[in-house]
């Protein structure tokens, strides 16, 4: 059995035990599911530990028969970019579940419920990124939405029902599609090479353009609405708006990273004609998206809707960066998600804090917190200052790569996305200056400060952020690897330095 | 002079069919001669034994392949036994809601509100007919997915079909609703039956014979263009397309669903539909393929327009059973997508499809039962609110069932849905599947909003509540949901039984 | 051309390190380190500054041609041909910054210990001044853009954490953002230039694109200068990203000496005369900043006149100032030299000005308004000298410092040649003329004349830390500017670095000429300030003036154009965007949803319960499928 396999078990596993307890039991369900988050964490780290980097392809192989009539195996395996996604994810339950310790009381139901789901969902998230087998991706794609749905539905507040529906209805919608296009490959698989979900047999399958053109659609858009793309984006300032601090984080940092992975581990894979085809396209949607997100930013009064705004924009330069078809914007855009991850969960927690102590995620109604809650201030600033990509933090280095990469192929699209660079400043420093900064206004002179627990929750996304954005060679030591043979299957290479020779 | 030889029947082969028969007449000979007190008990014994002996000779003729059971007239082959097994299933399962006191009239014959009525429910009067003419029904229904003559055919229809008429009247409360319905039902079902025996007219003038490989040799002949042939492939259709509640024939079904007993409309939704589909398939597959490319686009149209209606109309019920009655037409839309695929993957996957909608529908109206206030059953979905808080775990199946329906993996219904959509796209049929997904999605916005209602909503009023479901009827929705589930999870054996035996004999 | 080479060291990092472990150190332990906060910061600093004396004592024993020397850290981004090191490079040219930073810091560092010393965050305050240290040795030691972009962020961070460490005052806090947001446009040209960079010559580090340049086209090379000038313009307020300078003077007094006068804002210059090989091969780029330093320099000095603040009067000067460096960076090889010769000797006056005006405040309760000071000489004595050198240094009065540094610049401006030499040899020159000008303004206003201020201000010597580097930095004024000069001993100092070829460059005027219009430049400026402010001035802004002096005050409505095109357009665009995402986009989602139903309502309606309609539709339905058979067959 993979270790891959062990570690999707062990928060079931978890869930299991927080099942066994009382309704009443809150303080044991948080405990067990803390706990089992921690060491889920810990051993995907020991597993980390075990990759091979210079190894290509999956490691930590598993393949089982699932359901043989169609083809379908229980396959896993982990390449560089799945892990290092895998590690944001289990990194981020503890944080979360630490961070957001009462926020399941507020709930429509026990806490308990709320650990079991958190916990089922870490299952989804580990299987979404190690599924080396269409349809098991499919599976745990899909299924990943029902707890995500409970959650959101469940536990958030204000318009949390409407927020949970719109995201269930764009996910199934976008899920539908792919369907489509998946039944498409199987038949087509099952003419050519027999009934296999495998990817790499899948992306071995010769289609003809027209079809590869639509069934690339389908998984596109699929992703596009995961990720979320422009125009596509409008239920996640909803859900991120309506959803518990932690749901969010979830959401922003790890399952709709799941479009973006899945625009490159199965749109560019399986179907690089069409990707290349629809590039240019893609291009222009990313950058709309990253201008368009700022701008949306910029506009926001609300701190939820405002960093969930910041998110589309940073998920334009991610698409961007893998749609660039350079290593540099590859690598770039990979290393972003697991930046974006870090910062926007340390951004989202801190924003969490304060509202909940405010009772109001109105920006207009904190004023001078910087005098009042020091550590708070200053964790949501430097989290505030990744999140605009600033030198020496982590998000600049992937920033910095997507543009570099983007610009040797698409000059004009990386200088729009440049321009992302001015907005970050003012889409960060306004809610900065108006909450942290200036006289201390009413109603936030006896908030407190972070206790001991917010600051260990937070501790370790805020190293994160300061550890890669001076040392991201870890990261990206297991995600170039991936870049350079992604890039290669869809047949790119980078361009040689041109000596200004045609600019 | 003519030496009159009598038929030599294969009585093994057709045994299934004779038991459930031979089970019915006994049932009404006990409403003969057991006084009524009895008569509850001894049905509630002899309509699941009946039901399980056919299941068993079922299982025992698994192997068997004949055309010539009954001179021709009936096939006995895989995709019988399959349906004939999924029915009994179905049946048994049906039962465990049926066995259920209250839901029918104590005395069908008394005006509603009358006197008499009341006099019958103060005596705790019951209608026990409802086991015989519930195992006739089934008996034709076995026949009619096992008929390869048209006379058979139609009579298996008619066999199955009236006692359906008569149990959709049965119903406890609201009775004249009822009995409104059952009178469309009837009314309705006598004039598709009419277009029905007209179809077999025609197909017989065409082809001078009433045997299926008779007909199909005329029709290969022919390549399949002659007016009176199209006429009859049409006529007939209507027929079929009217028992399976496809668009526009399906108007019955809504009405008939609402104002049935409740454990009847989830009997009618599932076996009726194997019954139907399995003539249906063998009909088009095996009869009608040499004028294939005649009616297979008019049956796209068909199914096209049923899934898209089907799922689009659901989302304006205020009323779980009229509800379930649209999705139930998407659902045959869906599976009409089986039937136009024409391949085996097309057989294999409905087959699937029918078993596994079957049993998630029987579940589904079995919680129908189950939720109930002072007056009885509470089918109006805006009293469904806070069924979540009130029955945490009947609200959690209900709501397996409905994701089962919308079609999300590790439920059966994605397994079904994933195959006959890849037997669709097999067969060519891309634009079926793009339909198929999109009112899928237009499905589960409904779907959605049900669950929302169950678990999100505040309950508006206490009187509703979940009766503490009766042995059996706890049984039934348990054992649907696990079925649910471990097809949505463990296919694998059903579908590799149902894949060494779909093929169909000719 | 000859080969230089360059020495690797384990030491440059200490440079970086050490302020930022300091900061860090401060920052985290937070009021457990009020107490000896302060003195640790001044020491690290003062480390910094010998280590850098270190440093230069051992460059001047190499040769002229070895006297670089390298540092690799560590690999910090390495994607397939993206390699980007932790380096840093300390050169001839690096050397001159780091020792004005740390000499020019630890003064600063020293005089802030009693600046501050009733502010309770004094220790936050420290531990920003030594992050914008270590930020700003990183800018000017990294050895490629990439590294160089680190430290250009960092003090730019800095800079916003200490124009806003007041921050209680809104307007303060908005005059950080604005400064962030300035520099910010700056930057999105050097991440374009970055960009460029990497595509054409496939490398970011300064000796990699350095070895390539001349094989480069030309049309690349304008495009990385004219990015580079708009990074330049921001940090260093340069026309047209000039008017966050103004109020960036929010911040605590030291901080607009050592920040916003002696070293940041000179960054722009120093990124100029860095990427020398890119400007000497991009003419038209070349052009521009030409343009852009005298358009400033004018610009600056207009809005020194007009200013009674007098931090925003300095302020004004330093804009103008720079102007003059940048004009000089821009006319390549001749210039090089002279604006990092200005931009050293203006380091010591500017910031022994503002120090000087820094302990006026300190006498007068923070007063800032020079109508409101008047004949303080009597009341600080040493204050009044220092400020005094200072100012005729900037003023260019022979033999301080300004004097030499400026004078070069004016000379090789007209070296230009044809009409460019003309033109802007006059507007250097008439730059002179307005600087002596405001100068002799804000000198008479604030020391000499009569006493303006309220009764309840007592002007009183600031303690001896505050003047003791204010007489260093004095001392400075006077001295820098001959010892810089005398024998070219810069030029060639730096020769190596930004001059590799040699240039001739022919007189256009004779030394002995420039020198004479330059004095007289000065004489006029000085006589005419006299002339206006010997009277008696008025207490409060006289608001009957003309529209000349109005715009003036109004920073030549530089804010006003801003907000103007940028900002009420950007407001505009976001309010239209919210709005077209809740209308538009989501309202077609919503749209969609409502069709759907919409028709399921109508569909609905077929539903009569009529069994006659119901037989209809099945009739309709055999039609149907009749017809489409027989259009099918037929």
């Amino acid at each position: 059995m993979s270790v891959l396999t062990i570690l999707g078990i062990l928060p079931l596993l978890g869930a299991l035990v927080v099942a066994t307890l009382g309704k009443s039991d809150a303080r044991r369900a948080k405990l067990v599911a803390l706990i089992t988050s921690i060491i889920t964490a810990l051993y995907a780290i020991l597993v980390a530990v075990g990759f091979e980097i210079d190894r290509p392809g999956f490691q930590f192989i598993e393949s089982r028969e699932w359901i043989p009539t169609f083809g379908i195996t229980y396959g896993v395996g982990v390449d560089g970019l799945s892990l290092v996604l895998i590690l944001l994810a289990v990194i981020l339950v503890p944080i979360v579940i630490l961070a957001g310790w009462d926020e399941a009381e507020s709930g429509r139901w026990s806490a308990k419920t709320f650990y079991i789901l958190i916990l089922v969902l870490e299952t989804m998230m580990i299987g979404v990124f190690a599924a080396t087998d269409l349809f098991l991706f499919y599976v745990f794609f899909e299924a990943m939405l029902v707890p995500v749905y409970f959650l959101i539905g469940g536990y958030g507040s204000g318009e949390r029902i409407q927020a949970a529906v719109k995201f269930l209805l764009y996910s199934l919608f976008g899920g539908l599609l792919m369907l489509a296009s998946m039944i498409g490959l199987y038949v087509m698989a099952n003419d050519q090479i027999g009934k296999t979900f495998d990817i790499s047999a899948l992306s071995r399958l010769e289609i003809s353009s027209t079809t590869e053109h639509l069934l690339f659609l389908g998984f596109f858009i699929a992703f596009a609405i995961k990720a979320p793309l422009w125009p596509v984006h409008t239920w996640l300032p909803d859900a991120a708006k309506s959803a518990t601090p932690g749901t969010s984080v979830l959401l922003l940092g790890v399952l709709d990273k799941v479009g973006t992975f899945g625009m490159i581990r199965y749109c560019l894979e399986l179907f690089p004609n069409a990707s290349r085809t629809f590039t240019p396209l893609i291009i222009t949607l990313a950058a709309i998206s990253i201008i368009y997100g700022a701008f949306l930013a910029i506009g926001q009064k609300e701190i939820k809707r405002l960093i969930a705004f910041t998110s589309i924009s940073h998920f334009g330069f991610i698409v961007m960066g893998i749609f660039a078809m350079t290593t540099q914007g590859h690598a770039g855009a990979a290393l972003y998600m697991v930046n974006h991850g870090f910062s926007t969960a340390a951004l989202f927690l801190v924003a969490g804090w304060m509202i909940k102590r405010r009772g109001s995620s109105m920006i207009a109604d904190f004023g001078g917190l910087q005098r009042v809650t020091p550590v708070l201030a200053w964790s949501f600033f430097i989290a505030g200052l990744s999140g605009l990509a600033l030198p020496g933090l982590s998000s600049f280095v992937s920033e910095i790569l997507v543009l570099v990469g983007t610009y040797t192929r698409y000059p004009v699209a990386a200088v729009i996305g440049g321009f992302g660079i001015i907005l970050a400043a003012l889409y960060i420093l306004i809610p900065v200056q108006r909450t942290l900064h200036g006289p201390t206004t009413p109603g936030n002179e006896n908030l407190t400060d972070l206790n001991l627990r917010e600051k260990i929750a937070i501790a370790p996304a805020i190293a994160l952020i300061v550890l890669l954005g001076f040392y991201p060679k870890p990261a990206l030591d297991l995600i170039n690897p991936v870049a350079e043979t992604t890039i290669a299957k869809v047949g790119f290479t980078d361009p040689v330095p041109t000596m200004g020779s045609e600019r | 002079m003519t030496v009159f030889n009598t038929p030599t029947l294969d009585y093994g082969a057709l045994l299934p069919i004779l038991i459930v028969f031979i089970g019915a007449v006994i049932g009404v000979l006990v409403e003969a001669f057991v006084k009524p007190a009895m008569r509850r008990f001894v049905h509630s014994l002899l309509t699941p034994a009946t039901l399980l002996v056919a299941l068993f000779q079922v299982i025992a003729n698994r192997e068997t392949v004949t055309t010539t059971a009954a001179i021709g007239s009936v096939v006995i082959d895989g995709p019988v036994i399959i349906a004939q097994g999924s029915l009994l299933l179905l049946s048994l399962l049906a039962l465990l809601f049926l066995l259920d006191v209250d839901s029918f009239a104590p005395e069908a014959s008394a005006l509603p509100g009358s006197e008499e009525e009341k006099r019958a429910i103060a005596s705790g009067k019951q209608q026990t007919e409802i086991f015989p003419l519930m195992l006739f029904s089934i008996s034709g229904m076995m026949l009619f997915s096992a008929a390869s003559d048209l006379i058979t055919l139609f009579v298996a229809l008619e066999v199955l079909s009236l006692p359906l008429y008569l149990m959709a009247g049965l119903s406890r409360r609201r009775r004249l609703f009822s009995q409104e319905s059952a009178l469309k039902y009837f009314l309705l079902g006598a004039y598709s039956s009419a277009f029905f025996i007209f179809g077999a007219a025609f197909l017989y003038g065409y082809a001078g014979s009433i045997t299926f490989p008779e007909i199909r040799n005329a029709v290969i002949a022919s390549a399949g263009n002659d007016v009176i042939l199209l006429i009859g492939i049409v006529f007939l259709s209507v027929g079929l397309l009217f028992k399976v509640g496809a668009v526009p024939f399906h108007a019955w079904t809504p009405d008939v669903y609402q104002g049935a007993p409740t454990p009847i409309t989830g009997f009618m939704a599932a076996a009726t539909k194997v019954a139907a589909f399995l003539a249906t398939l063998r009909i088009f597959y095996t009869v009608l393929d040499g004028a294939l490319w005649q009616w297979q686009l008019i049956l796209t149209g068909v199914a096209i327009i049923t899934m898209a209606f089907g799922s689009i109309v659901a989302i304006a019920q205020r009323d779980v059973k009229r509800m379930l009655a649209y999705s139930s037409i998407a659902h045959a839309g869906f599976l009409l997508t089986g039937v136009v695929a024409f391949n085996k993957a097309g057989l294999e996957s409905s087959l699937f499809y029918l078993f596994a909608y079957g049993v998630a529908t029987l579940g589904a109206f079995g919680i129908v039962t189950l939720i109930r206030d002072g007056q009885g059953e509470v089918t109006d979905l805006n009293r469904w609110a806070g069924l979540g808080k009130k029955s945490p775990a009947i609200a959690s199946l209900f709501a397996l069932f409905l994701l089962a329906f919308a079609g999300i993996p590790l439920t059966s219904g994605f397994i079904g849905k994933f195959s006959i959509f890849s037997a669709a796209y097999e067969g060519g049929l891309q634009s079926v599947v793009i339909v198929g997904v999109l009112s899928s999605a237009i499905a589960a916005f409904f779907y959605i909003r049900v669950i929302v209602l169950m678990f999100f909503t505040d309950s508006s009023d206490s009187s509703v509540s979940v009766t503490l479901p009766t042995r059996r009827s706890s049984i039934g929705v348990w054992s649907a949901g696990i079925v649910t589930v471990a097809l949505g999870v463990l296919p694998t054996s059903t579908l590799a039984f149902i894949t060494d035996l779909a093929i169909f004999a000719r | 051309m000859e080969s230089t080479i360059t020495l690797t060291s384990n030491t440059l990092l200490y440079f970086v390190a050490l302020p930022l472990f300091s900061s860090a150190l401060l920052l985290l332990l937070g009021r457990r380190a009020d107490r000896w906060g302060h003195i640790l910061a001044t020491a690290v600093a003062g480390a910094t500054f010998v280590l850098g004396l270190i440093e230069l004592l051992a460059m001047v024993g190499r040769d002229e041609y070895s006297r670089a020397i390298h540092q690799k850290v560590f690999t910090w981004i390495s994607v397939g041909s993206f390699q980007v090191d932790a380096a840093l490079l300390l050169d001839q040219l690096s050397i001159c910054f780091v020792l004005l930073i740390t000499g020019v810091g630890t003064l600063i560092h020293i005089y802030s210990i009693a600046y501050m010393a009733e502010d309770p965050d004094r220790r936050r305050f420290f531990a920003y001044l030594n992050l914008f240290i270590a930020a700003m040795l990183l800018l000017v030691l990294g050895d490629s853009f990439l590294n160089l972009y680190v430290g250009w962020e960092g003090v730019g961070l800095a800079s916003y954490l200490l124009i806003g460490f007041w921050n209680k005052k809104a307007e303060y806090a908005t005059a950080a953002k604005k400064a962030f947001v300035a520099n910010r446009v700056g930057d999105l040209g050097l991440s374009i230039a970055i960009m460029i960079a990497f595509a054409v010559f496939g490398t970011v580090t300064f000796k990699g694109i350095e070895e390539q340049a001349e094989s480069a086209s030309q049309a690349a090379m304008v495009a990385i200068g004219l990015m580079l000038l708009l990074a330049a313009a921001g940090k260093s307020a340069q026309f047209p990203l000039q008017s966050w300078l103004g109020d960036a003077m929010a911040g605590p007094t030291p901080v607009s000496a050592l920040i916003h006068a002696a070293t940041m804002v000179t960054a722009g210059v120093y990124l100029i005369v860095r990427s020398n090989f890119i400007f000497d091969n991009a003419p038209t780029a070349q052009f521009v900043v030409v343009l852009v330093g005298a358009i400033t320099l004018i610009f600056g000095a207009i809005i020194g006149m007009a200013k009674d603040d007098i931090k925003k009067a300095l302020a004004a000067s330093t804009m103008s100032q720079i102007g003059y460096m940048v004009l000089a960076a821009g006319l390549g090889p001749i210039g090089y030299a002279f604006a990092i010769m200005h931009l050293l000797t203006h380091g010591f006056f500017k910031a022994g000005l503002f120090l000087g005006a820094g302990s006026v405040m300190h006498g007068m309760n923070d007063e800032v308004n020079m109508r409101r000071y008047g004949g303080l000489a009597r009341y600080m004595p040493i204050t009044t000298v220092t400020f005094g050198l200072g100012y005729l240094a900037i003023i260019g009065v022979p033999p301080f410092a300004g004097f030499y540094s400026k004078d070069k610049i004016i000379e090789a401006a007209f070296n230009l040649g044809g009409s460019k030499g003309i033109i802007f040899g006059s507007l250097t020159l008439l730059g002179a003329v307005i600087t002596a000008f405001y100068m002799t303004r804000v000198f008479m206003m604030t020391f000499l004349g009569k006493k303006r201020w309220s009764d309840d201000a007592h002007p009183h010597e600031s303690p001896f830390l505050m003047w003791g580097p204010m007489v260093l930095l004095a001392i400075g004024s006077i001295a820098s500017g001959f010892l810089l000069y005398s024998g070219k001993r810069l030029e060639y100092w730096l020769k190596p670095v930004v001059d590799k070829h040699g240039h001739s460059h022919e007189e256009f005027l004779s030394h002995s000429t420039v020198t004479t219009l330059a004095l007289s430049a000065v004489v006029i400026g000085v006589v005419i300030a006299i002339a206006k402010y010997r009277s008696e001035i008025p207490s409060t802004a006289p608001d009957k003036v003309s529209i000349f002096t109005k715009v003036a005050r109004r920073d030549l409505l530089q804010d006003d154009f801003n907000e103007a095109v940028l900002m009420r357009p950007g407001q505009g665009l976001t309010k239209v965007l919210v709005a077209t995402d809740e209308k538009v986009i989501d309202g077609g989602v919503r749209v969609v949803a409502g069709a759907a139903l919409g028709s399921a309502r109508g569909l609905r309606s077929i539903q009569s319960g009529y069994v006659r309609n119901y037989a209809l539709l099945i009739l309709l339905g055999v039609a149907v499928l009749i017809g489409a058979i027989w259009v099918i067959t037929a």
